[in-house]
């Protein structure tokens, strides 16, 4: 399967792209399949989301089509 | 609970007030404006950009849970996207309900909840 990566704000820079598509197995989690991109990503600060709902970095990735790197969030 | 969710790179056009039924009691209105001093540096302007089908998401869903605390009859909320120069309004939301209190309560929680977990990011780095 393959899962679309989408970078917003400060973690654009952090990982030089603001979407890029990778390929990944159900069991693989967003920390797996970030570090496989950028080994010394230091993701902290940053929150996961799968289709559009937070998760945590741990969580499987099942058939989910897009991760979402988030920064703290500033609105308003 | 009516619920409009705009997002635009145009300037934010206050909409003129129409009142969904003859209950309604308040109209309470938030105007977020860019300022010019931001940790101790003279800004021109804000950058704003979302992850816009997120946003939408993780929005409705406070106004939902909001809504069953401190029943509104409609929310209004307006995200400006893109380069906000300093004195220009980032944030329009219009809150009505029968009594100033729900809309109040609703309000400032909802203000709060935006800079928590609503993926909408702001940047002094990039400007027109």
């Amino acid at each position: 399967m393959t899962i679309t990566i989408l970078a917003f704000a400060q973690a654009r820079s952090l990982f030089g792209f603001s979407t890029t598509t990778v390929s990944c197995d159900a069991a693989d989690t967003p920390r797996t399949v970030v570090l496989r991109l950028v080994p010394t990503a230091e993701l902290t600060a940053l929150r996961a989301a799968l289709d559009c709902e937070y998760v945590s970095w741990d969580s499987p990735l099942g058939d989910a089509k897009e991760l979402a790197i988030l920064p703290p969030v500033s609105g308003g | 609970m009516e619920t409009i969710i705009t997002f635009t790179e145009a300037p934010i056009v206050i909409p003129p007030l129409n009142l969904p039924s003859r209950e309604i009691g308040a109209s309470l209105e938030f105007l977020g404006i860019v300022r010019e001093l931001e940790k101790d540096s003279v800004l021109k302007g804000l950058n704003y950009e979302a992850y816009e089908s997120m946003a939408r998401r993780v929005l409705t869903r406070h106004f939902e849970e909001l809504g069953s605390r401190h029943p509104c009859e409609q929310v209004l909320f307006i995200h400006r996207l893109g380069w906000v120069p300093v004195g220009e309004a980032s944030l329009f939301v219009r809150v009505l309900s029968s009594h100033r209190q729900e809309a109040f309560l609703f309000l400032d929680a909802l203000i709060t909840r935006l800079k928590t977990d609503v993926p909408i990011w702001k940047s002094a780095t990039a400007g027109p």
